[in-house]
């Protein structure tokens, strides 16, 4: 049996159509207008989630890029001071060579000291760098200077600590080297180290005796060649650590790219699709009004005159 | 032997009866548009026959000569089984309509995805401590972390307040409902009244059509609310049981009994005391956030050792406060000021456990926001095949009222024409016979 079919029944059911027809255009004009499929959590629960997750990750990616970048400049400070120190080291070496060569007398022994000591005093300010007036050789202690310029005191005043960024999900790269090993804490200490050396290599420039001669020639330039080797491990670790940053970089940018991809597939509206279905729904709707128009003001009514 | 006016008779029954038929037909054109209306229908008798003795001299039997037509009754197209499949998808629309406007609602209180939303200010909270760990010396990052974890505590009161209050709108409404001069009440008074005008009516011997229409119009609003069924008790007078309590009772002085406790409220008042309950969506999403928050204090107070970073007292979203100051933000485990494995290990908390509860705290939400919209729409489509299911029985059809004018018009017409030549034989007998003569 067919059904009876009134006019309120049509006129509801025509309503019904066009509105629901409208709220689809809207939807698609929303997707449209936003370039996002997701405008709440209820468009799409599991994308919401994984959106809001990859967000996060971006935003954390983002971060450790510029920690990396962070990272980097100490280390190109450090870097560059550690170049200086090892110039002045070159230097220190030549003349300790010519002083210790019996042609010289004490005059030139005692200005070659005094280049010693004004060298010496280079490397301690090459020491005391500082980057974004942060302290870079004082360990943790970055607002204390690692050393004293002039003759007071040789002693490192910074800590052992390390310093990292974090350039990666728990990865930490140190990224602060320990000047202390190749300065060490002058003569008082005899450590033999680089403070200590050239300390000595001064007095026995000055000393004059036969003694101090052969300490110039032998220990003297044994241990100085001794912190060259220091020094040297010092910068190897610096770059290395250097080119480890800079291939962060590069994978992090990788990654950035991959999970901006990601998203952009959670959450984007496929505009090409979403324009499609936007003309399509448009014409039904245009169609839906255009039939209301025509059919529900048409009855019997028009037919009996 | 008939009179010879019998037939004039005939005729006039025959005038009134297509007129009253007429004018039922104006009745529902005029009720097409009125909601709840069902159409009438006259429904045409003929009139007692009259004995005359036809043939009698056979057999002594008589004929019945048709007296006409009269109108038995006027009567409404409905039909009551769809009435209770109305009711019943009513209830559960009540019910689904309720849920998605206040999970609505609820989802709109997290903002998410946003830039502004709580996710994206964990994000900027991890940042900051990252930040601090890359400048342990600097006062203006630390300034920064304290302001933007001032910001994120914020978020999470608003958010929490703004489930209680979802929480607390749903009890608003159903107390306003249910109050005194609430819908319920006021329907079930409106109820007793149509109950006693209907009894009254059929014990005259009337069918009220109108005013059945109008207590079956009240019905299906009231089956909205909550489980309705109906009890005819005599004289068309109905008893109305409403969410487990005799709401409507004819038998009482008022004939209604309200405020009273429901004891199976379904549909939207149901569905109003789920969702303020404590185990209702909005305070266990509270709940879950609560949880996000007591997370993030603990895991970050764990970590921050010097002084607590959160006050570890306010565990829960609402409570959740900032107490550190620039000054007592910890960035390292030793005093130095270039220290800064602890802002470290507290930047390396991004993604962790408070982030993980979170995004599956808003996946929950949309998750039943999800099934909630579809579940309405469902009820939705159901309740309106069922309407116009109704509709199709109980609607007026224009076509129709026009096709019966045009009958009842013409069998007026004819009628007319009867009553004419009936008429014109009575001025034969009355004016013509007889004049032989003359």
């Amino acid at each position: 049996m067919s059904m009876r079919v009134t006019q309120m029944m049509s006129a509801n059911v025509m309503l019904r159509d066009i509105n629901d027809g409208y709220d689809r255009l809207t939807r698609l004009q929303d997707e449209l207008s936003s370039g996002t499929r997701i405008s709440q959590p209820s468009d799409d629960p599991y994308g919401t989630s994984r959106a809001m997750g990859l967000r996060g990750e971006l935003s954390g990616l983002t971060q450790y890029q510029s920690n990396v970048d962070d990272g980097t400049g100490w280390l190109n400070t450090s870097d560059t001071a550690l170049g200086q120190i090892s110039n002045v080291l070159q230097r220190a070496r030549e003349l300790l060579v010519q002083g210790g060569n019996d042609t010289a007398d004490q005059t030139a022994r005692n200005a070659i000291a005094d280049e010693i000591d004004q060298l010496t005093d280079s490397v301690k300010q090459e020491a005391n760098v500082q980057y974004a007036g942060k302290y870079v050789f004082s360990g943790t202690s970055t607002s204390t200077s690692p050393y004293q310029l002039g003759t007071a005191s040789d002693r490192y005043a910074g800590d052992a600590g390390t310093i990292t960024r974090t350039i990666g999900p728990n990865v930490q790269v140190p990224i602060n080297s320990d000047i202390h090993q190749l300065l060490g804490d002058g003569q008082a200490s005899g450590d033999n180290k680089l403070l200590d050396t050239l300390r000595d290599i001064s007095d026995n420039l000055r000393g004059g005796t036969t003694a101090d001669a052969d300490a110039l020639r032998g220990t003297d330039l044994q241990r100085l060649d001794a912190n060259l080797d220091t020094l040297n491990e010092i910068r190897a670790d610096v770059g290395a650590r250097t080119n480890r940053l800079a291939l962060a970089t590069s994978r992090l940018s990788g990654l950035q790219d991959n999970t901006t991809q990601l998203l952009s597939d959670t959450q984007d509206a496929d505009m090409a699709q979403t324009i499609t279905q936007y003309t399509t729904q448009q014409v039904a709707y245009n169609a839906a009004l255009r039939a209301g128009a025509n059919i529900v003001q048409m009855s019997l009514l028009d037919f009996l005159h | 032997m008939t009179s010879s006016f019998f037939g004039l008779q005939t005729s006039l029954r025959g005038l009134l009866a297509q007129q009253q038929a007429i004018d039922i037909t104006g009745h529902n054109i005029a009720n097409a548009n009125t909601a709840g209306y069902s159409r009438q229908e006259a429904v045409l008798e003929a009139t007692p026959a009259y004995l005359i003795p036809a043939n009698s001299a056979n057999n002594g039997s008589g004929a019945q000569l048709g007296s006409g037509v009269d109108v038995a009754s006027i009567q409404r197209i409905r039909d009551q089984f769809l009435d209770l499949q109305y009711r019943a998808q009513q209830m559960s629309l009540g019910d689904a309509t309720a849920r998605t406007d206040s999970l609505d609602q609820a989802q709109t209180a997290f903002n998410e995805p946003s830039d502004n939303g709580i996710q994206a200010q964990l994000s900027r909270f991890w940042d900051a401590w990252s930040a601090v760990a890359n400048a342990p010396e600097d006062a203006g990052a630390r300034a920064a972390l304290v302001t933007g974890a001032q910001t994120l505590t914020t978020t999470f009161r608003a958010v929490s307040d703004q489930l209680t209050t979802v929480a607390q709108q749903a009890q608003d409404e159903y107390d306003s409902i249910t109050g005194p001069s609430g819908d319920v009440g006021n329907m079930a008074s409106q109820l007793a009244g149509l109950n006693r005008a209907i009894g009254d009516a059929v014990v005259r011997g009337q069918q009220p059509n109108d005013l059945m229409d109008q207590r079956d119009a009240l019905i299906d609003r009231l089956s909205q609310l909550a489980q309705v069924s109906v009890t005819d008790t005599g004289d068309s007078r109905l008893r109305v049981d409403f969410g487990g309590v005799t709401l409507v009772d004819p038998s009482t002085p008022t004939g209604y009994n309200w405020p009273q406790t429901l004891t199976t409220p379904g549909g939207k008042l149901g569905a109003l005391l789920d969702l303020a309950s404590p185990s209702g969506p909005a305070l266990t999403y509270r709940s879950q956030l609560d949880a996000v928050a007591r997370d993030l204090v603990t895991s970050v107070n764990a970590l921050h050792t010097s002084t607590p970073f959160f006050d570890p007292a306010g565990t829960t979203a609402a409570t959740i406060n900032v107490v550190a100051t620039t000054a007592t933000v910890q960035t390292g485990s030793t005093g130095a000021a270039g220290a800064n494995d602890v802002a470290q290990a507290i930047a390396a908390l991004r993604g962790g456990t408070t982030d993980q509860l979170y995004q599956g705290l808003v996946a929950q939400v949309g998750t039943q926001t999800q099934a909630a919209e579809t579940a309405q729409a469902t009820a939705q489509s159901l309740s309106d095949a069922v309407d116009s299911r109704r509709q199709s029985v109980a609607g007026v059809s224009l076509d129709e009222e026009m096709m019966n004018l045009m009958r009842f018009q013409r069998g007026y017409q004819a009628s007319a024409r009867t009553m004419t030549t009936m008429d014109d034989m009575l001025d034969t007998l009355v004016n013509r016979t007889g004049k032989v003569g003359l």
